[in-house]
């Protein structure tokens, strides 16, 4: 037994199938316990590496870790409002089954599918339905965090609407792991209308200044996309006004495939420039700002990285190889000291997900 | 030479003498908001641009000062209230909109910017910044980013945080940052979540980009009106369960309909126990369906229902929502508003509780409640002339806040936590997590110079606190 896992011995040593090797991987099923690891942890100085389902681990800086904690046994619905539209989950609950669930009482959330609600929320990764909802972290309204030195604190609360203190529900989503782990999470939810349809159009850009605030408009190899939902009247008036053809409900295009995935953000109105600079196998979020395409040439990554920062975006890699050296995130923020502040405030020591972010934080 | 001498000679260097106040008769315009806390300003000083806002920071820091922004004093919660003999920066000579970028539906604006100015501006292009509080006649774009203000929109469209997508702000060490961007998802920590909401502990805020919303094609306005107030909230819940977010979800109860008709003469309802003002705004084949929804929906639980005809009536309808602190002069000379949240399934139990307190002190209850949301705004009137009816006032506001945490609800909605609620923050929050709120705020003001006082109560540090602490221990 190594001398991390007898430190760890009190917690329950896991195998955690497809999870990079660490000398001890712990499966934590409360906060509290979560949190006594982290402060071990930061104690002993040893370095931290989060673990869902392993969808996003191709973003940010490769983190090497002496130890693995994994959300596998922290898979609950802890709460779920129908009548208050709020639900609260535990990190390694999967996204799809999230989705699943509350498309049975005719609600939806805006989350990316796929992988554990905790790696889509440590992503940010919020999903199609962007365009008319917002993105994910502006229905994320309490968070319970175990922070990289031991403390559990939660913030927000389980309420639509609350300003009070410091909008740490915010700051979490999108942190990729560097301030703690996410233990809980309390997401405002949208009853789905009565109808919905996909309306193939020749121009998304004409049908994004055109249709009054379509759930997404996407374009790529299979063509552009409006998806329409409301009452049975206005889809069926606001399909007959863009002019395409429409198939009732809404079809997906799968996500983009390639050694490296790459998610370009832009100002919206850059998108068709981004779209000409993109490879083909890309899709583009109208009206978002988001052009994301797989692709086995580095090359491509390095060409629109420049052209995106100039425009006051970013090339940001969301998928890589196992141990391939390449620069993820481009050119850091000009905050970058700032961000380094705020992550000592919830992790001194910087145990968790060491060096993940922009400027190795 | 004093030291609020020097400092008003080093701001009246930066700014010109003309745009400095030192005067006693002038501070004390700016020793308070537009809620009871006052406090003590010893400098007042007007910016016009984000240059000298860096310098009055370098000056107030020379001299031992701490800084306070504000923008029109709206704010109820004392946000605004100089503490400590601060130097008080008024932003409301910084009020140009810059950049209005139809294609991607953004301005620049200063932070002076006057919210409805904001929206008249781009209406011609047919678009609106969303979030309305019921002062946006007269509050600021700064001070909305300070408090992540709402008002009756934002059941649809979310607090001011989601329609921002970059701040320039000057931090406590006098640089100049701008945190977010026109792109979506910034790269990074997002830090533009904390400056919004910091009620101007954090920087002061000398630029928004905001995000503009398209003007809805079409409006329905409804007023329902019950017998009781339980149909009034079982309705609101009731259209929710249907699939139907509307635009907007009023609720008024029986002394404040009366206070406004009284006021504004629309012929409101002012027998009934409650009404309820809903609006849906979309594509003009969406929002009959969806009125009608909310027609059945109210004629279910026993409503009347009146549609607003055309946009006069519809605008005077809002108008006696927006007019209803004005309203309640009629009734007492004061009013102290609050604000809470609990969760919308619990309105009900949270409106009878609420006139329970208020009998129990003896004071006067009315209520404007953003029902969609769960957001309750009672307002006690009183007269403070009459002795001893202060502490009743706080001492039954303290209860209603109380209350809704009880009920699985917020501090604060909309109005922020300021002076007014700071001491109850330890009400909703654990000595952890305000600790935790606590190590946020040194991160960007270590030495506490931006509005120092505000929303963490006395002792939210826990300094002897390093390492873990057993399971279920609260410090």
């Amino acid at each position: 037994m190594t001398s991390i896992a007898s430190l760890l011995a009190a917690f329950a040593r896991d195998e955690v199938p497809g999870a990079p090797d660490t000398d001890v991987a712990v499966s934590p099923v409360t906060p509290e316990e979560t949190a006594r690891v982290l402060g071990l942890c930061s104690e002993h100085g040893l370095s931290v590496r989060f673990w869902g389902t392993g969808t996003r681990a191709g973003m940010g800086y490769p983190v090497e870790a002496d130890v693995l904690v994994s959300t596998r046994r922290m898979t609950s619905v802890v709460d779920w409002q129908p009548d208050d539209l709020t639900v609260t989950v535990q990190p390694g609950h999967p996204a799809d089954d999230l989705h699943g669930m509350l498309a049975e009482r005719g609600q939806a959330v805006v989350l990316a599918s796929g992988g554990t609600v905790g790696g889509a929320l440590a992503s940010a990764s919020s999903g199609p339905a962007r365009l008319r909802y917002g993105p994910v972290r502006d229905h994320v309204l309490e968070t319970v965090l175990a922070t990289g030195d031991g403390r559990v604190v939660r913030a927000g609360g389980r309420v639509v609407k609350n300003v009070t203190g410091y909008d740490v529900p915010r700051l979490v989503t999108g942190s990729l792991g560097s301030l703690g782990m996410i233990c809980s999470v309390t997401l405002k939810l949208w009853p789905v209308p009565e109808a919905a349809a996909t309306v193939t159009v020749t121009d998304p850009e004409r049908a994004l200044a055109t249709a009054y605030r379509p759930l997404a408009i996407l374009s790529g190899p299979f063509g552009a996309r409006v998806y329409l939902q409301g009452t049975a009247s206005e889809v069926e008036a606001q399909a007959a006004e863009l002019g395409g053809e429409a198939a009732d409900g809404h079809r997906w295009p799968e996500d983009p495939m390639g050694t490296y995935v790459v998610q370009v953000r832009v100002p919206p109105d850059r998108v068709p420039e981004a779209v000409r600079r993109s490879p083909d196998t890309h899709v583009a979020q109208h009206g978002v700002g988001i052009v994301t395409f797989g692709t086995d040439r580095l090359e491509d990554l390095v060409a629109i990285r420049s052209w995106a920062e100039g425009v006051g975006g970013a090339a940001v890699l969301v998928r890589r190889p196992d141990g391939a050296d390449i620069e993820p995130w481009g050119s850091p923020p000009e905050t970058v000291d700032v961000q380094r502040r705020v992550k000592a405030a919830f992790d001194p020591d910087g145990v968790c997900n060491p060096g993940i972010l922009p400027g190795r934080i | 030479m004093t030291l609020v001498g020097s400092l008003a000679e080093a701001a009246a260097a930066v700014v010109g003498e003309e745009r400095v106040r030192t005067h006693p008769l002038e501070l004390h315009l700016y020793r308070s908001d537009a809620g009871l806390a006052t406090g003590d300003a010893s400098v007042v000083a007007f910016p016009e641009t984000v240059d000298e806002v860096v310098a009055l920071v370098g000056a107030a820091t020379r001299a031992g000062a701490p800084v306070v922004a504000r923008g029109a004093g709206t704010g109820l919660a004392g946000g605004a209230v100089p503490d400590g003999g601060a130097l008080v920066l008024v932003m409301t000579r910084m009020d140009a909109i810059h950049d209005v970028d139809t294609a991607n539906r953004t301005a620049w604006v200063d932070p002076g910017v006057i919210n409805l100015d904001l929206s008249r501006h781009t209406e011609p292009l047919g678009l609106h910044f969303a979030p309305d509080p019921s002062s946006q006649a007269a509050c600021t774009i700064g001070g909305n980013v300070a408090n992540n203000s709402g008002g009756p929109h934002c059941l649809a469209e979310g607090s001011t945080v989601n329609h921002v997508l970059a701040v320039e702000y000057v931090a406590a060490d006098g640089s100049i940052r701008t945190v977010g961007g026109a792109a979506p998802d910034p790269i990074g920590l997002d830090l533009r979540a904390l400056l919004v909401g910091s009620e101007g502990t954090l920087g002061i805020v000398t630029r928004v980009l905001v995000k503009l919303t398209p003007n809805a094609p079409a409006v329905r306005t409804l007023l329902l009106s019950f017998d009781d107030i339980e149909s009034c909230a079982a309705t609101v819940a009731g259209v929710i369960a249907d699939g139907v977010v509307p635009a907007a979800l009023e609720m008024m109860d029986r002394p404040l309909i009366r206070a406004i008709e009284n006021f504004i003469h629309a012929d409101l309802p002012v027998d009934a126990a409650a009404m309820l003002l809903a609006e849906v705004a979309g594509h003009p084949d969406a929002v009959d369906s969806e009125a009608a929804v909310v027609e059945r929906v109210g004629r279910a639980h026993g409503a009347t229902v009146r549609v607003a005809a055309d946009e006069a009536e519809r605008a005077i309808l809002w108008k006696g929502r927006k007019s209803a602190f004005g309203a309640v002069a009629q009734i007492a000379p004061d009013y102290y508003l609050h604000d809470t949240v609990v969760p919308r399934t619990r309105l009900v139990e949270a409106m009878r509780r609420l006139y329970e307190i208020a009998e129990r002190y003896d004071l006067t209850l009315l209520n404007t409640v953003h029902a969609g949301d769960g957001n309750l705004h009672p307002k006690l009137a009183f007269d403070a002339s009459e002795p001893g009816v202060l502490d009743r006032v706080h001492a039954a506001g303290r209860e209603m806040v109380t209350l809704a945490i009880e009920l699985g609800g917020a501090l604060t909605g909309e109005h922020g936590i300021g002076l007014e609620k700071k001491e109850l923050m330890e009400l909703a929050f654990s000595r952890v997590d305000l600790d935790a709120q606590a190590r946020l705020r040194d991160a960007l003001d270590p030495d506490g110079l931006l509005n120092p006082g505000k929303i963490l109560p006395a002792g939210a540090r826990c300094a002897e606190f390093g390492r873990p602490v057993p399971e279920g221990t609260w410090i």
